[in-house]
């Protein structure tokens, strides 16, 4: 293997496979990048076996080839290259990479390629087709709601819906459920319905930024998703097993529905924040309806060391008067991926979930349960 | 082509599970050590993942993958230290809920089960009794008996046995080229422990080592009672004391056979002449004392005891030999 590529252009490749190196694995060949000549490119790849990224950066290639070296050791040195153009030779008795631009050299000693896990990518007949800023937008609606903990692992999922009507991106951790739709460019034919883990929406997320359009295959076996960017691939495997059925859990009804200014209801729920801290989070929310549908919240925040807090804002209220409390983590989260002017509150009694939707838009559901609070 | 030698019953039994398409999603290997419980699993492992016509072909790209034990899809969990550890069982869960990468299958197999600790046991019974679909769990372990009942009811148990003695010989004249003699004496040694009986193949030290232990035996019974007590010293600081008193055991089961008249039975062949001459010497009852005392010895030292006196006593029990 032989080939020159610019500093520039191999660093920015590194850093975008570089997240999909594995960390912690038994497999050491894992906690390699391949580096291999496709025609006149160089391909980078990695793979922690959830999440594999391939990235192709412009070469002179004058001989083909291709081996696997430590990741960390190879980016770190690349990035403290100046920018040039960097000379790779492969020494295929020892399996060693040379590196030489200008008067820094180095030679990082490699792994056989042959040792590389091998992820074949599909044929491009069931492709959907996503604008990346509507996919970006999505995915930050919807990731931060699954869970963490691995103890269930569907939950750690993202479950994606393709019709031919469009997408369905929906995420839950049991206390929170985060439901978006959005029609898409090029739709598949008949319905698919996987999980995918959040941590490969949250890397496509990072790594698709330039790409304009991003296209998304499912294997046919249902094992793998591939994300197609220009001059990048993202392939993740899928989590197995059931969602729960959530769409039975979205409230139809509501007592009270609330409606206040995104802004002003996120700056007192922050100074809530504030003072929850000490208290499990818990934050009281009380609307009160006045004449004319218009009416009051008052949101308040107690700690019993520290002290409390209270902030007022006006609002349009239907229905009811109630108190009811969240955790303010969970409301914050929410309102801070809502971009519309507006925001809804909708809920039926304090032990109910509430149903946040920004007004305006259909697109979005996000559910959070109660927390209970002593009288 | 299986290559784990012995346990045909069990191979027909996981050959006919893959023909089936029943693949069970739980398996334990039990057995003593060295008898082939990992080579078997592994094997079965490569079975799932071969892409050969009979699998497992060994040829194949899978049945390399899993053998050098590089196969994105099989993964292998051995304790950590000396236990498997409750962070391992977790890890392990989030990977099995994905999807295989490259075959149909996501095999984990977790050797010597017996040392989990009780948390990672129990963390583990949620995955081992509902895996996901695709997943194929295989644990091994020394001793059914030494797991939690509710482990060993979800798991399908294969009870692996000593390979035989020719069993293990024929393998080790064919797949290792060994001359005959020195095979039926490593088979006989090796208590049908495959893997021990290969690796002194391979490592002629072992039986070298062996030899010299014996000698040192044979030496200690014609040796007065000062260098007996002096000997008792020397081996009481030895990091290997257990190992070294077992291979006297035999020893003395071997001169206890001797004494009954039961020669096809005895273990270490190539020393019949000097067990013929002590035979002859001692009496039934003189060899089982000599018997015990080892297994009194190996006992003590289990709870502690000081070893020099222990070794002590047990010399000191031995006969004197007239020289």
């Amino acid at each position: 293997m032989k080939l020159s590529c610019l500093q520039e252009n191999l660093a920015k490749g590194l850093s975008i496979v570089g997240r999909a190196v594995a960390t912690r694995s038994t497999l050491p060949v894992l906690s390699n990048i391949l580096l291999a000549t496709d025609e006149s490119r160089l391909k980078l790849s990695a793979t922690n076996l959830e999440i594999s990224v391939n990235c192709w950066v412009g070469a002179n290639v004058t001989e083909e080839g291709a081996i696997t070296v430590p990741a960390r050791l190879l980016t770190d040195f690349v990035n403290s290259l100046p920018p040039e153009r960097i000379d790779l030779s492969l020494i295929a008795r020892t399996q060693t990479l040379n590196l030489r631009c200008g008067r820094y050299e180095a030679n990082i000693k490699g792994i056989d390629a042959q040792e590389f896990p091998i992820i074949l990518v599909p044929e491009e007949d069931k492709a959907s087709q996503f604008a990346t800023a509507d996919l970006a937008k999505m995915i930050d609606r919807v990731v931060f709601a699954a869970a963490t903990d691995e103890s269930r692992p569907v939950l750690t999922g993202v479950h994606t819906e393709l019709t031919p009507q469009g997408v369905t991106f929906a995420a839950a951790d049991s206390y929170r459920l985060s439901v978006v739709s959005s029609p898409i460019p090029k739709a598949p034919a008949e319905r698919i319905s996987i999980i995918i883990p959040a941590r490969a929406l949250q890397e496509l997320r990072r790594i698709s930024g330039e790409a304009e359009s991003v296209t998304m295959l499912v294997s046919s076996a249902r094992n793998q998703v591939f994300f197609r960017m220009p001059e990048v691939e993202l392939i993740s495997q899928l989590v197995e097993g059931t969602f729960p059925d959530y769409r039975q859990i979205i409230p139809t009804t509501y007592n009270t529905r609330m409606v206040a200014t995104t802004a002003d209801l996120l700056q007192a729920l922050r100074m809530a924040a504030i003072f929850a801290r000490d208290a499990a989070n818990i934050v009281r929310l009380q609307i009160l309806p006045n004449e004319g549908g218009m009416g009051r919240l008052i949101v308040s925040a107690t700690s019993a060391e520290h002290g409390d807090n209270v902030s007022e804002l006006d609002v349009t209220v239907e229905g009811q008067p109630i108190e009811i409390a969240f955790n303010v983590r969970y409301l914050l989260d929410a309102l801070e991926v809502i971009d519309t002017a507006q925001v809804a509150l909708e809920t039926r009694d304090p032990t109910s979930p509430g149903v946040i939707k920004p007004v305006g838009g259909q697109d979005f559901v996000h559910i959070i349960m109660p927390m209970h609070i002593a009288r | 082509m299986w290559t784990t030698i012995g346990h045909e019953w069990a191979i027909a039994a996981l050959e006919r599970a893959i023909a089936a398409r029943r693949v069970p999603h739980a398996l334990l290997f039990t057995g003593p050590a060295h008898v082939g419980k990992t080579h078997l699993a592994r094997e079965f492992a490569a079975a799932l993942q071969c892409e050969g016509a009979a699998p497992p072909c060994g040829e194949c790209e899978a049945c390399r993958r899993v053998q050098k034990g590089t196969h994105p899809d099989v993964r292998l969990v051995e304790p950590e230290g000396d236990h498997i550890k409750i962070g391992q069982i977790r890890n392990l869960q989030y990977e099995l809920s994905l999807s295989p990468v490259q075959g149909a299958w996501r095999v984990c197999l977790l050797t010597d089960f017996h040392t989990a600790t009780p948390e990672a046991a129990n963390a583990f019974l949620k995955t081992l009794e509902e895996p996901p679909a695709h997943a194929v769990i295989i644990l091994t372990a020394l001793d059914a008996g030494l797991l939690l009942p509710t482990i060993l009811s979800r798991c399908q148990v294969f009870a692996l046995r000593p390979v035989p003695a020719r069993r293990i010989a024929q393998a080790l004249m064919e797949r290792w080229g060994a001359p005959e003699e020195r095979a039926e004496t490593l088979a006989r040694l090796s208590a049908g422990a495959v893997g021990w009986a290969i690796y002194a193949w391979e490592h002629p030290e072992v039986l070298a080592e062996r030899q010299e232990r014996l000698r040192e035996l044979e030496a200690l019974l014609t040796a007065s009672r000062g260098e007996r007590l002096q000997a008792a010293e020397r081996y009481s600081k030895h990091p290997a004391l257990n190992e070294i008193i077992g291979l006297w055991q035999t020893w003395w089961r071997d001169v206890l056979l001797e004494c009954a008249g039961c020669e096809d039975l005895i273990t270490h062949a190539d020393h019949h002449e000097a067990l013929r001459r002590i035979a002859r010497l001692w009496s039934l009852p003189a060899a089982e004392a000599a018997l015990r005392s080892t297994e009194n010895a190996l006992d003590q030292l289990e709870h502690n005891a000081n070893a020099r006196l222990v070794l002590e006593v047990m010399f000191l029990s031995w006969q004197p030999l007239a020289a």
